[in-house]
């Protein structure tokens, strides 16, 4: 167990040396410079100096941890930034094929509509072609009238025809009795 | 000796060669057909020969040259087969005057034994006639053969039996159609008479003589029916006579189209109808009359259109149209054409 962490750790320090090399350079500095002071010998100026220094670099290190974490920080909240990106992008991915399959099933029912409707115009061209039923309604009712008016002018005409040939019959028979009597009296008037 | 045994070899190697060519320079594609399943497509050319091809692999994304090519291709019959139908479970083909049936599981394991083989019950034994079109009856169960003979032949599908025969043309019969709902067949022939038959009675019930009417008849190209189909009301039918919409009911044509050349096959899709004859493209028009496109393909002359409706699977829902060329255009798009298959 401990081994595998170790590789883990040795793994990470590999992989961060980019920056890492400067601050562990600067740790490692910062420690052989302590246990110099610790063992120095010099005045204490130079102690104070080093003192001083090794104060700066401790600070150099603070700083730089620092970084390192508001990255951190900032790194995370990337994550979660782009984690609701993407859910919001497949939310709209399912949403729009929805709206497509919907979109599809409109195109169906519009193209059985628009199919009907040309077969209705088909027809009605063919309808059309046609005389209108109430023209030839009308067309009909007029000619009946008309055929009945000619045929009352007929029977008055034929029974007028009748009434003359009647008379003229009289006219004629009259006459001739006439004839028949003036020729029986002028034959008896000879006698 | 060695010499001349050489230049025999390579001199009937080219006489091979060049009849292969020449074998795809008059190849016509006569009928197509889709597999049940709808992921097979068999056509059906002049030389009496049968290809399958494997649509789902053509249209899938790693498509590959090879793919374009039939999976399976073998002579059925010897004459051209003018006629392909798919049932269920069986590829009908009519060829030299008979029918076989081929089953698709077998063919697709690339096995081509027929299931069976008959021949309708010709008058005369001596000159055989070739069957131009088959078509099922789904309420009896029966298929629908008509041929050279100028009779319609029924043949109930179960027993193999030809149950009867309908008389009635003066000419030989070029396509068949089937209103189920009433009950009725239509047949298209040679003598220019769209015959509307009663299939129970076997009685032609009305007769439409298309050339004599004058908006359709086109007296140039002459009186024959060879294509016709219906869709509830309306029927389609064309020829030498303009390709022309009718009201069944009422037995009027209703709309020309205006269409050059002979139609050979016709469907109804959606709103529109789609057509291919004489002429490199295949037309869509409306039902009003209207041509609204027409959509250039590789044959330049087309015998047949299918449309692949049997699967649910959109990606090989396409369009597949053949004729006088040895390619098949495949439209995945009715728009434009994706890809050919070639025989």
């Amino acid at each position: 167990m401990g081994a595998v962490t170790d590789d883990e750790v040795i793994r990470k320090r590999l992989l961060i040396d980019g920056d890492g090399a400067g601050d562990d350079r600067r740790i490692n500095v910062l420690l052989k410079s302590f246990t110099k002071w610790c063992n120095s010998t010099g005045s204490p100026e130079e102690g104070f100096t080093q003192y001083q220094r090794m104060l700066g670099t401790l600070a150099q290190c603070e700083f730089s941890m620092g970084k390192t974490l508001l990255v951190y920080d900032m790194n995370l909240r990337e994550m979660e930034n782009y984690e609701k990106i993407y859910t919001d992008i497949e939310q709209n991915i399912t949403s729009a094929h929805d709206k497509i399959s919907e979109c599809k099933k409109e195109i169906q029912r519009a193209k059985r509509i628009r199919k009907n409707r040309q077969e209705y115009d088909a027809l009605a061209k063919v309808i059309q072609q046609h005389p209108d039923r109430h023209e030839t309604l009308k067309q009909l009712e007029a000619l009946d009238k008309e055929l009945q008016q000619l045929s009352h002018i007929k029977e008055n005409v034929e029974d007028k025809l009748e009434l003359r040939k009647k008379q003229f019959h009289v006219l004629l028979s009259t006459i001739q009795e006439l004839q028949q009597t003036l020729e029986s009296n002028n034959q008896k008037s000879v006698q | 000796l060695q010499r001349k045994l050489r230049s025999i070899w390579s001199i009937s190697l080219l006489i091979l060669l060049s009849r292969y060519k020449d074998r795809h320079l008059h190849m016509s594609v006569f009928s197509q057909s889709f597999s049940p399943c709808g992921r097979f497509l068999a056509a059906g050319n002049n030389y009496g020969e049968i290809a399958v091809f494997s649509l789902s692999s053509a249209l899938s994304p790693d498509a590959t040259d090879l793919s374009q090519t039939p999976i399976l291709t073998f002579t059925a019959h010897e004459g051209p087969v003018f006629s392909l139908f798919s049932t269920d479970s069986h590829l009908l083909s009519a060829g030299n005057g008979e029918i076989s049936a081929w089953s698709w599981a077998e063919l697709i394991k690339r096995n081509t034994k027929a299931a069976w083989t008959r021949r309708p019950n010709y008058k005369s034994s001596l000159e055989i006639p070739e069957i131009n079109a088959m078509t099922v009856n789904p309420t009896e169960n029966s298929l629908v053969i008509g041929g050279g003979d100028n009779n319609i032949h029924i043949m109930d599908l179960e027993s193999g039996v030809f149950k009867s025969v309908l008389q009635g043309h003066t000419d030989y019969i070029h396509c068949l159609s089937v209103r189920e709902r009433e009950g009725e067949i239509l047949s298209g022939g040679e003598d220019g008479a769209v015959r509307i038959w009663d299939h129970r009675t076997g009685q032609s019930v009305h007769c439409i003589e298309v050339y004599k009417y004058e908006e359709c008849a086109r007296p140039q190209y002459g009186k024959w029916i060879s294509c016709l189909t219906t869709e509830s009301d309306w029927m389609l039918c064309g020829g030498g006579p303009s390709l022309s919409l009718w009201h069944l009911r009422s037995m009027s044509p209703t709309s020309i189209f205006p269409l050059s050349g002979c139609q050979r096959q016709a469907n109804f899709y959606q709103d529109m109808i789609l057509s291919v004859g004489e002429g490199q493209c295949v037309s869509h028009c409306l039902l009003g009359g209207e041509v609204k496109a027409q959509i250039p393909c590789t044959p330049h002359s087309l015998n047949t259109l299918a449309l692949n409706l049997n699967s649910t699977d959109n990606r090989v829902r396409v369009l597949t149209v053949g004729g006088s060329s040895h390619q098949i255009d495949v439209f995945t798009n009715l728009s434009y054409r994706t890809f050919s298959l070639s025989f």
